[in-house]
């Protein structure tokens, strides 16, 4: 464990929720200001932790994947789609239609890493023009069908406003959840919880299964793999499919979970933020799902500053432009980047097209 | 490889012929055709807010007015010139601009293109008030509204119906005026009711011009923070930024007010849970600036269209009837100008 890593990531949370319950405590009560903040990192960050868990399969196999934010905007589209569909085409209850929907989200995730995979391991294409490929691909594909679909007239809807099955309902755990006031952390929806259990999933995947043991070689030395017998291309497809599943899940946040309807373009940069996320938990779902807490951190603090922009003593004027406290994140990656907690060690044959 | 061949010019022949099976489109050149063009904003013609409103107006010139009606979506920010000059290169006799965005491009337009008249929504046109005449525009009307007042009313209604003494409202960017007007005027309109009364106020400033009115996952999770936080009013104003925080309002079971149309029919989700709308009266506004071009009647500067709040709809019979007759009071003192909301038209 790079308790370091952890350590400084800690600290940056700690000062991010400090900074905001110094200036709003006069208003409302520290307890409750760390609550709601605490609520807010972990749902903001669910996208993130899964589309760095998604990044997390492709490169530690060996293929770098930037097409996360085109997957995960993809399968938003189609899991609402799927979901809408099941709710007033074919009447079902709201619930199972989000189910359908999430599942739809997933698969479209996984056929969209499909591609990437045949264009990066089949066809040896250049791993960046591959992603870049599908998030192209993504924009154009559901900005169309959202307009045919939706708006234009004679369409299915008949262009009136689709009417969604609402989103995945709280599930709190029980006890936690009924504490006074903390109790608020743990009511969290579906996708956030899955997120979370994924994070433990993949780093017993990876670090203690063959599969992982694999996995991690076909990504480290794949000439070595493939002398022991390994199948190379297989490995690496099967684990680009696994992230771009993870990725549709974190699509299905968007309009499943956060807002029953889809925007075109909504997924605003978050899977290249996720992909920030990844590199910055040095390649390790851990590290990956602690800098995702962090980039929420970031988005509840820039959230909550506003809450007390009258509060803010005027030494710390500059926080009142809230550009300046949006810029956080940002400027953490780029120090985090430079190595000063630790060098950053991507899987060796990260990028590499295999020729057998 | 010959039949391949064929079959690709034959296909090539049949592309060619799909042009001439579409329906004619008039010639906007010519003086009897009256054709109307809309150039939106980077928010989309279907955003359920304020692009599909002055839509829905230019839309009624076509079934009123017998116009010919077409609208170009910016998808960039860069493309506002480029989109206003193909309709008017094109020869349409009124170009509709939506958006404080584009006020600019639509007054540089009106200077290149005098024989057109241009609509310009929620752009407010300041040489209306200066002593320069060389700068005047005799073909631009910027349709402007009170949004202080809209929002005035709903901040007076959630400070009459908020149980906690805290309300939440969710925005677009404050650069934007008319959304710091519907943002401050709230906040008037619900101290104006009770001056102890707590407000959380954001606005979504921290992104690119093209994020901040189309990020609805922020607009809900800072929403459902104001919730945690004690809120039990929100109001969301930002196109779908907004339209984000009032379906999170909704599906928490608090109150959500709505912006610019009435989105009871334009968000279902969040119909049982909306208790009014702030409203800026797009349709009929940009509706009758196109009469009045046609009629060649057309008022140069600016246009004052009309603000006002949405019926209660599902939530009638939670409104006291107290409530309804101060929000009646308020409104009539508004229109007279015996009440002022005291809010600047932009950000100081």
């Amino acid at each position: 464990m790079d308790w370091r890593r952890f350590g400084f990531i800690a600290l940056i949370i700690a000062i991010l929720f400090s900074v905001v319950v110094l200036i709003g405590k006069a208003q409302i009560s520290p307890l409750i200001i760390i609550t709601s903040m605490m609520a807010t990192t972990i749902a903001v960050a669910t996208p993130l932790t899964l589309g760095a868990l998604s990044g997390l399969y492709c490169e530690r196999a060996g293929v770098v994947n930037i097409g996360i934010e085109g997957m995960m905007l993809a399968a938003a589209f189609f899991g609402w789609l799927a979901a809408i569909y099941m709710n007033t085409i074919f009447l079902f209850a709201p619930m199972p239609s989000l189910i359908v929907g999430v599942i739809a989200a997933i698969l479209t995730g996984g056929l969209f890493a499909l591609l990437h995979a045949a264009l990066s391991v089949t066809f040896k294409v250049d791993q960046i023009i591959g992603g870049t490929v599908i998030n192209i691909l993504a924009v154009g594909i559901t900005g169309f069908l959202n307009r045919q679909l939706f708006f234009e007239k004679g369409s299915i809807f008949g262009g009136n406003v689709p009417h969604a099955p609402g989103v995945l309902p709280r599930i709190d755990i029980p006890i936690l959840a009924d504490i006074p006031v903390i109790g608020r952390i743990f009511d969290q929806q579906p996708i956030t919880w899955a997120a979370i259990l994924l994070v433990f999933v993949t780093h017993i995947v990876l670090f203690y299964t063959r599969w992982g043991l694999r996995t991690r070689a076909v990504g480290e030395h794949p000439r070595a793999a493939d002398t022991v017998g390994i199948n190379v291309f297989y490995m690496r497809y099967a684990n680009v499919i696994i992230g771009g599943m993870m990725a549709g899940l974190g699509g299905a946040y968007f309009t499943l979970e956060s807002v029953p309807s889809f925007e075109p373009l909504m997924t605003n940069g978050r899977g290249f933020i996720a992909l920030a996320a990844m590199i910055f938990g040095n390649w390790t779902p851990f590290g990956a799902w602690a800098a995702a807490l962090v980039f929420g951190a970031a988005q509840a603090l820039q959230i909550n500053m506003q809450f007390f922009r009258e509060a803010i003593p005027p030494q710390l004027a500059i926080l009142q432009i809230s550009y300046v406290v949006g810029l956080t994140p940002y400027i953490l990656t780029m120090l985090i980047l430079t190595g000063i907690i630790g060098k950053n060690i991507p899987p060796a044959a990260d990028g590499q097209p295999y020729e057998k | 490889m010959k039949k391949l061949y064929g079959v690709i010019v034959a296909l090539l022949v049949a592309a060619m012929l799909i042009p001439a099976c579409a329906p004619k489109a008039p010639d906007c050149t010519k003086a009897d055709v009256f054709c109307v063009g809309m150039v939106t904003d980077v928010g989309k013609i279907d955003d359920k807010s304020f692009n599909q409103s002055t839509w829905e107006g230019v839309k009624l010139a076509e079934s009123e007015l017998g116009a010919h009606v077409q609208y170009i979506e910016t998808t960039d920010a860069k493309d506002y010139a480029k989109n206003i000059a193909t309709f008017a290169d094109a020869g349409y006799d009124v170009i509709v601009t939506v958006g404080f965005a584009l006020g600019e491009a639509t007054y540089a337009a009106a200077a290149t293109y005098p024989k057109v008249y241009f609509v310009g929504v929620d752009q407010f046109q300041a040489w209306q008030y200066d002593d320069d005449a060389t700068n005047d525009r005799a073909n631009v009307a910027g349709l402007v509204f009170p949004e202080d007042q809209a929002g005035f009313l709903v901040g007076a209604l959630a400070a009459q119906m908020t149980k906690t003494g805290k309300l939440g409202g969710v925005f677009g960017t404050d650069v934007v005026p008319p959304v710091w007007r519907f943002g401050e005027g709230y906040r008037a309109g619900a101290l104006y009711i009770d001056p102890n009364i707590e407000m959380f106020i954001v606005y979504h400033s921290d992104v690119g011009f093209d994020k901040t009115f189309t990020d609805p996952e922020w607009g809900a999770a800072t929403a459902n923070s104001m919730i945690d936080k004690g809120a039990d009013v929100i109001f969301g104003g930002g196109g779908k930024t907004g339209n984000g925080a009032v379906i999170a309002a909704a599906q928490r079971g608090v109150y959500a007010i709505g912006v610019d149309t009435d989105q009871y029919y334009t968000l279902p989700e969040a119909a049982p849970r909306l208790l009014s709308s702030a409203l800026k009266l797009l349709t009929p506004g940009t509706f009758d600036l196109i009469k009045l071009a046609k009629d060649g009647a057309f008022p140069s500067g600016n246009y004052l269209g009309k603000g006002g709040y949405a019926p209660y709809h599902d939530l009638e019979k939670e409104v006291p009837a107290e409530v309804k007759a101060k929000m009646e009071e308020i409104n009539t003192a508004l229109l007279d100008g015996s009440l002022q909301t005291g809010v600047s038209p932009v950000k100081p």
